[in-house]
C-alpha cells in the first residue's frame, strides 16, 4: 500500500561539504531509490551524519548540491521543503513536560498557520501517526517518562505526522538496547511498505543488512560502494570500512548477509 | 518478526497487515470523523473539513486574566499608597477625572506616570527576557546577564560624569545597549545565539562595561557620582518622558511582532536541526528574535536604568503558571510588569521617607523568590 501519490526523487550532484577549511565529504553523488530504505554506514568521522544534515539541508555545501525532484534544495522554502522531508535529528530532545501527543502534533506544523491551527486532517494525520507507532496507550504520558525505544518511536511518529514521502534519520538506534533497536528498525520497515523513503545513518553493519534495500558505503568522505546489502558487502569491505577481517554467511531467514568470526585486520586504507 | 508493540490486528495478520492500508482495517479514524479540539484547547472554526480553525489554550486564559486582575489590584494599591495614603475609591474617580484636586492632582501628576514607566519597563525587561532565554535556549540568558545593561549603564553613567548635559542620559543608554548588543554578536562571531560562546562572551562585554563604569564613578567628585548613581541600579526617578513614549510605542509594536513569532518560538525550543525539520527558517526567525530582545531592552534601560532580575523573574513566573505546550509570550510580560510594579511599590513605600531604587528592591526580593522557584519540584504536567 503506497499512502504518497508521488515519490519525489532525492540526490546528490558533486556534493562536497566540511566545516571551515575541512573537507569532510567530497565530490558525491548519490541517488536514493523511492519507497526503499536506504543505510549509510561507514566508520566514525567519515562523513556519513555529514551527508545527511546535507540532505536535509542543514547544512550548506561548499560545491554541488543536493536535487529534490531535480530542482535544488537551496532554493525551496523551510516550509515548503518541510512538507516533503522529515528529519530525525541524533539524540532529539523535547521540551521538559511534553506528551506524546502534544510532541507528535508538532509534527503538524508545516502544515499548519495562523488561521488554520487545527484541522481533521490535522487530527486524522495525528491518530494515524499514534496507531503506526504503537503509542495510543501511552498517548497522554509525557516524553521524559518513558523508555528509550518509546520515546524513539515518539519522535519518529512526530515525522510521521508531519506526512512526508522522505524520511532521515540520523542514527535512530544508537542508544538503545536490542530490543528497542529492533522496535524502530521494524517501524522503519513498515513505513517503508506504505511508500515512505527512507534515509538512515547507522553504526551497525549487521542491522544495515539486515533492515536496508540499500547500502551506502562511506570512507573518509568519499563513497567506497553502493547497492542492495548482498551485493555491496564483502570481507573486502568490511576489512577497507573497519580494518575488520570477517567470514560473511547468509542470514537463512531474510538472505541478508551475516558477519561471522570477527577479528582485527591489519592496518588498511580505504578507498 | 516481533510485533510486541503492533496493536492486536497486526499481531494477528502478522507481516501480510504491516503491508496493508490501516483504514481498511478499521483502526484508523473515518475520514469525516468531526473535529475534537486537542485535549487542554478549546477551538474555534469548522468541525470538519480544513476551513478556518482557531485553538485556544485553555489554560493560557485563565493564567493570562488571573495575570491582569493581580496586575490591575497591584496598580491600585500603587496608586493608593505613599506619603498620602488615598482610598482606592478616591483613585478610581480621580482616574476617571472626577473627585477632588489635590487627590486628582497626585493620582494622575505623580504617581501615574511613574506607574505607566513601571508597567512597560517590567513588560518590556520580561518580554526581551523570555524572546532571549527561548533562543539561547538556557534560562540564566538574559538581555541583563549577556552585558546589555551593562553597556548602557557604562554610557548613561558617562554621559552625566563626563560629558555635557545636552547628551541625555537616556539617548545614551539606546546607544550603549545597542553597542555592547553588537559587541556580543561580534565577539561570538560565527557560533551562532546558542551555546556558551555567546553566554560567555556577553559576559565579557558585560564585565568590561561594568568596569568602565566604576572607573568613570571612582574618578569624578562625589556628587556626579551621586547623580549617576539611579543609572548604575536601576530606578524610576530618573526617568524622561520622552523615553517613556518612546518605550511605549515600542512595547506595543514588539508585543505583536513576539505574538506573530510565538509559533516559530514554540518551535525553536526544540535543537536547531528539529525546528529546522519541521520548516521554521531558523536564521531568519533567530535574527528576528535577536533584534526585538535587544530593543526592547535597550528601550526599557532608557527609561529606568538596568533594573536587574525582573527579565528573569518574568518569565519564570509565567513558566511555572502555563503549561509546556507553548512559550508563554503574554504571561511573562503581565508577570514582569506586575513584579515592577510590585517591586517598586515596595521600594516607594517600605523605609518611607527614604526611597530605595527599584533595581535594588528586585534584586533583594527576586534573588531569593527565584532560588525557590528553581528548586521547586517539577509540577506533572500529564
Amino acid at each position: 500500500m503506497n499512502d504518497f501519490r508521488t515519490a519525489p526523487t532525492l540526490a546528490t550532484e558533486a556534493l562536497s561539504m566540511g566545516y571551515g577549511a575541512r573537507r569532510v565529504i567530497d565530490g558525491l553523488d548519490v541517488s536514493l531509490p523511492s519507497a526503499k530504505v536506504t543505510a549509510i554506514v561507514g566508520p566514525n568521522g567519515c562523513g556519513k551524519s555529514t551527508l545527511l544534515s546535507g540532505l536535509a539541508r542543514l547544512h550548506k555545501p561548499d560545491v554541488g548540491s543536493v536535487l529534490l525532484d531535480g530542482k535544488d534544495i537551496q532554493r525551496l522554502p523551510s516550509r515548503q521543503l518541510a512538507t516533503q522531508l522529515a528529519l530525525l535529528p541524533q539524540e532529539a530532545v523535547a521540551p521538559e513536560g511534553l506528551t506524546v501527543t502534544e510532541l507528535i502534533r508538532f509534527g503538524r506544523q508545516p502544515h499548519q498557520g495562523w488561521l488554520r491551527q487545527w484541522s481533521a486532517e490535522d487530527q486524522r494525520v495525528v491518530q494515524h501517526a499514534l496507531l503506526a507507532a504503537g503509542l495510543e496507550d501511552l498517548a497522554d504520558r509525557p516524553i521524559d517518562a518513558l523508555s528509550g525505544g518509546q520515546r524513539q518511536r515518539a519522535w519518529i511518529a512526530m515525522t510521521i505526522a508531519q506526512q512526508t514521502p522522505l524520511l532521515l534519520l540520523d542514527e535512530p538506534t544508537s542508544a538503545l538496547d536490542l530490543g528497542h533497536q529492533i522496535e524502530v528498525f521494524e517501524l522503519v520497515r513498515h513505513l517503508a511498505g506504505h511508500g515512505r523513503t527512507v534515509v538512515m545513518v547507522l553504526h551497525d553493519l549487521a542491522s544495515a543488512c539486515r533492515y536496508a534495500d540499500h547500502l551506502i558505503a562511506m570512507c573518509d568522505g568519499k563513497i567506497v560502494d553502493q547497492g542492495a546489502p548482498d551485493k555491496v558487502v564483502t570481507p573486502e569491505l568490511v576489512r577497507k570500512l573497519y580494518q575488520v577481517e570477517c567470514t560473511l554467511l547468509t542470514d537463512p531467514d531474510t538472505g541478508s548477509p551475516l558477519l561471522a568470526n570477527v577479528r582485527r585486520a591489519k592496518q588498511t586504507v580505504c578507498v | 518478526m516481533t510485533l510486541r508493540w503492533l496493536k492486536p490486528e497486526f499481531r494477528k495478520h502478522g507481516a501480510a497487515a504491516l503491508l496493508s492500508n490501516d483504514a481498511s482495517m478499521g483502526i484508523a479514524p473515518p475520514e469525516d470523523a468531526p473535529v475534537k479540539s486537542p485535549r487542554g484547547y478549546w477551538r474555534w472554526g469548522e468541525r470538519r473539513g480544513g476551513g478556518v480553525s482557531i485553538l485556544i489554550e485553555q489554560r493560557a486564559v485563565w493564567v493570562n486574566s488571573g495575570l491582569i486582575i493581580v496586575l490591575m489590584l497591584a496598580c491600585t494599591a500603587y496608586l493608593s499608597l505613599g506619603s498620602v495614603i488615598l482610598d482606592p475609591r478616591d483613585v478610581v474617580k480621580a482616574l476617571a477625572g472626577q473627585g477632588d484636586i489635590m487627590t486628582g492632582f497626585m493620582v494622575q501628576e505623580l504617581r501615574l506616570p511613574r506607574l505607566v514607566a513601571a508597567c512597560l519597563t517590567g513588560g518590556a525587561f520580561a518580554l526581551a527576557g523570555i524572546l532571549m532565554q527561548t533562543l539561547a535556549r538556557n534560562r540564566l540568558a538574559t538581555p541583563g546577564i549577556i552585558g546589555i545593561d551593562n553597556g548602557a549603564t557604562a554610557f548613561a553613567v558617562a554621559s552625566v560624569v563626563g560629558m555635557s548635559v545636552s547628551l541625555a542620559p537616556s539617548a545614551m543608554a539606546l546607544t550603549g545597549a545597542v553597542t555592547a548588543a553588537v559587541l556580543t554578536f561580534g565577539l561570538a562571531a560565527g557560533s551562532g545565539t546558542q551555546g556558551y560562546r555567546f553566554i560567555v562572551a556577553g559576559i565579557g562585554v558585560g564585565a568590561v562595561f561594568g568596569a568602565i563604569t566604576q572607573l568613570l564613578l571612582a574618578r569624578v567628585a562625589i556628587d556626579t557620582a551621586n547623580a549617576a548613581y539611579p543609572w548604575t541600579v536601576g530606578s524610576l526617578n530618573a526617568r524622561s518622558g520622552g523615553s517613556v513614549q518612546l518605550l511605549g510605542i515600542g512595547l506595543a509594536l514588539g508585543f505583536v511582532a513576539a505574538l506573530t513569532l510565538a509559533r516559530s518560538l514554540t518551535v525553536l525550543r526544540f535543537s536547531e536541526a528539529t525546528a529546522s525539520g519541521l520548516g521554521v527558517n531558523t536564521s531568519a526567525r533567530r535574527i528576528q528574535i535577536l533584534l526585538l530582545s535587544v530593543a526592547l531592552t535597550a528601550l526599557a534601560v532608557a527609561v529606568a536604568g538596568p533594573v536587574g532580575m525582573v527579565g528573569l523573574i518574568g518569565p519564570e513566573i509565567a513558566r511555572a503558571l502555563s503549561t509546556p505546550r507553548h512559550v508563554p509570550v503574554v504571561a511573562a510580560t503581565l508577570a514582569g510588569a506586575l513584579v515592577m510594579v510590585l517591586s517598586d511599590l515596595a521600594g516607594r513605600t517600605l523605609l518611607a521617607p527614604i526611597e530605595l531604587p527599584v533595581g535594588i528592591v528586585t534584586a533583594i526580593i527576586g534573588g531569593p523568590w527565584l532560588l525557590w522557584i528553581l528548586m521547586r519540584p517539577q509540577r506533572s504536567h500529564a
